[in-house]
């Protein structure tokens, strides 16, 4: 029997905010533990949480993003449940009134990928386990996130990947989180369930906590299905467990017995009032969101007549897209400055984090002034090329770089000079052609090249040389 | 009625160790907790906007640093403390 793979995704986001969701305390990565803390985000008696105005903006934005409803009216709980990376014993979460629902993500392959909700809520801080003991840090604790949960909409791990990248380039491109997934501010739980090909009901799910690399989500999810499918056909049942997934040895393993079932008796947090959205204000925050990946994406391949390879390379982040159209303003061509980002600016960006940074010699102004000087006939491309590497190398401007003579192009006569030298030079070459060799005229136009430094134009030369050989 | 079984397994999610002896005197002082929470049920409610009890929404605070709690201060009520954090029995298995 052929089995299909159901699989919904729960995405925990660190939001971006400069402090915590209910205190004032810095919510910067790393520090010494617990030196980003107050009475608050410890769960002293007596403290009272105030909500951070940016988590609820940020969480709007989140959810305008990926086509939500926004909720007029959304409130704060208490999930309870007692473990030391929460000193309150209770998470700050929302149930029964998120602030973003019935949203979606959509797939290249045109299938939408539901979100059932965006929900605020507080993070817990950080569990070391040495010798014995269990060290708590609440420097983490206290971080806003968004949680994002989708439908079981999942069949396939190149759409779970997809899924993920998705959400990942939307939040940045939002600027509402970096969702750097090996620093644990983008997380994600999968469930997944498996189900004969064709049958509409589901199967038996599992949950794999706490992923934060692609690539283990992706093998992690092949090893479930597996699993399952092998549980299944051998007349096994398929158990309802959160798992583990451990990268070292690709296996997933159980975390929590079923005498922890979940019950998290969810009530209202007295301490924190109603959130009102008026809808004015979430006109407000649509107003500020950005051109969105997959818009852009569609604009560069329909109006700018960009391949959607080179489209896609360059919408993947936000600030080398805005690098890209600063750099086109006033040009011809859309597709030169892409072949220079792609084909020279890019190899000196290697990894995700500099790509994400784009901090590169040559400003957008630069090579936007580099074009221009193709774009008016002052150099050629040749010329261009090489000076682009020299900018890459110095950061200097293209007028720095090249001199009057490399600017002042080839006038007639001397194109013609040197078409008569090169018939001259390279009688062999000549013959060739004249007997059939169509190929021999290459030779001829590389000697006009070579000897006008890049300046002559390749085709105009090519033809002048054919009108001295007949 | 509330059953032994029910107030074991609040024990159990609230960490609390109730001991035999004891379950009795729970059932009923939880059973009494629960007609009062019935007797609230029973009151008029009419007109109250439970969503927005005491008139107030949208309490917020702006995103700004407010530098935190030296560390010695923070882990002053800590009943044992290494490195720096907070040190509890080790939950692991």
């Amino acid at each position: 029997m052929k089995y299909e793979m159901v699989a919904g995704f729960e995405t925990h986001v660190e939001l971006a905010t400069n402090t915590k969701i209910f205190c004032s305390c810095t919510t910067q990565f790393g520090g010494e533990p617990n030196t980003h803390c107050c009475p608050v985000c410890i769960g002293l008696p007596g403290t009272l949480p105030k909500l951070n105005k940016k988590v609820v903006e940020y969480a709007i934005k989140a959810g305008l993003a990926t086509n939500c409803e926004i909720a007029e009216i959304s409130k704060m709980d208490r999930k309870n449940y007692c473990y030391p990376d929460l000193p309150k014993a209770y998470q700050i979460s929302q149930f029964d009134m998120p602030l973003c629902e019935h949203g979606y993500v959509e797939l290249s392959n045109g299938r939408k990928i539901r979100l059932t909700r965006i929900h605020i809520e507080e993070d817990a801080g950080k569990l070391v386990h040495s010798r014995g003991n269990t060290l708590v840090d609440y420097n983490r604790g206290g971080v806003p996130l968004i949680e994002i949960v989708s439908e079981p909409d999942i069949r396939t791990i190149d759409e779970a990947r997809e899924y993920v990248e998705k959400l990942q380039l939307i939040m940045r491109y939002i600027g509402v989180s970096d969702c750097k997934m090996q620093e644990g501010s983008m997380r994600c739980d999968v469930n997944i369930s498996v189900r004969p090909v064709g049958s509409e009901t589901l199967g038996t799910r599992t949950e794999i906590k706490n992923m934060n690399s692609i690539n283990f989500i992706a093998k992690a999810m092949e090893y479930e299905f597996n699993r399952q499918v092998d549980l299944i056909e051998s007349g096994e049942k398929v158990v309802q467990e959160t798992l583990r997934y451990d990268d070292v040895t690709n296996t997933t393993s159980s975390m929590r017995g079923k005498e922890d079932a979940n019950d998290y008796r969810y009530f209202r947090d007295p301490d924190l009032v109603t959130i009102n959205v008026p809808r004015e204000r979430v006109e407000e925050i649509k107003a500020t969101l950005p051109e969105l990946p997959a818009a852009k994406l569609k604009r560069y391949v329909e109006e700018l007549g960009l391949p959607e390879a080179d489209a896609q390379l360059l919408t993947k982040y936000r600030r080398i897209a805005e690098y890209y159209e600063e750099a086109i303003q006033g040009t011809k061509n859309p597709k030169t400055a892409a072949n220079f980002i792609i084909g020279q600016i890019f190899r000196h960006v290697e990894n995700e984090a500099e790509k994400e940074a784009f901090n590169i010699n040559v400003s957008a102004e630069n090579l936007n002034a580099l074009i221009k000087l193709i774009d008016s006939g002052k150099i050629r491309m040749n010329l261009a090329k090489s000076t682009l590497d020299k900018m890459l190398e110095t950061g200097k401007k293209p007028s720095e770089l090249l001199s009057e003579s490399d600017m002042a192009g080839l006038d007639e006569n001397t194109l013609n000079d040197l078409c008569r030298q090169a018939v001259k030079s390279n009688p062999n070459a000549v013959n060739d052609y004249k007997n059939g060799k169509e190929k021999a005229i290459k030779s001829l136009v590389g000697f006009v090249m070579k000897n006008s430094r890049g300046k002559a134009d390749a085709l105009t030369a090519e033809s002048k040389i054919k009108e001295l050989i007949k | 009625m509330v059953s032994k079984e029910e107030i074991m397994k609040i024990a159990i999610l609230s960490k609390l160790f109730v001991g035999e002896d004891e379950i009795d005197g729970l059932t009923e002082d939880m059973d009494k907790i629960i007609a009062f929470a019935d007797t609230i049920n029973n009151a008029s409610d009419e007109g109250t906007d439970f969503d927005n009890i005491n008139n107030l929404s949208n309490v917020l605070r702006e995103d700004e640093v407010i530098p935190s709690y030296d560390r010695e201060k923070i882990l002053a009520n800590a009943k044992d403390s290494d490195d720096g954090c907070f040190l509890v029995k080790n939950i692991m298995k």
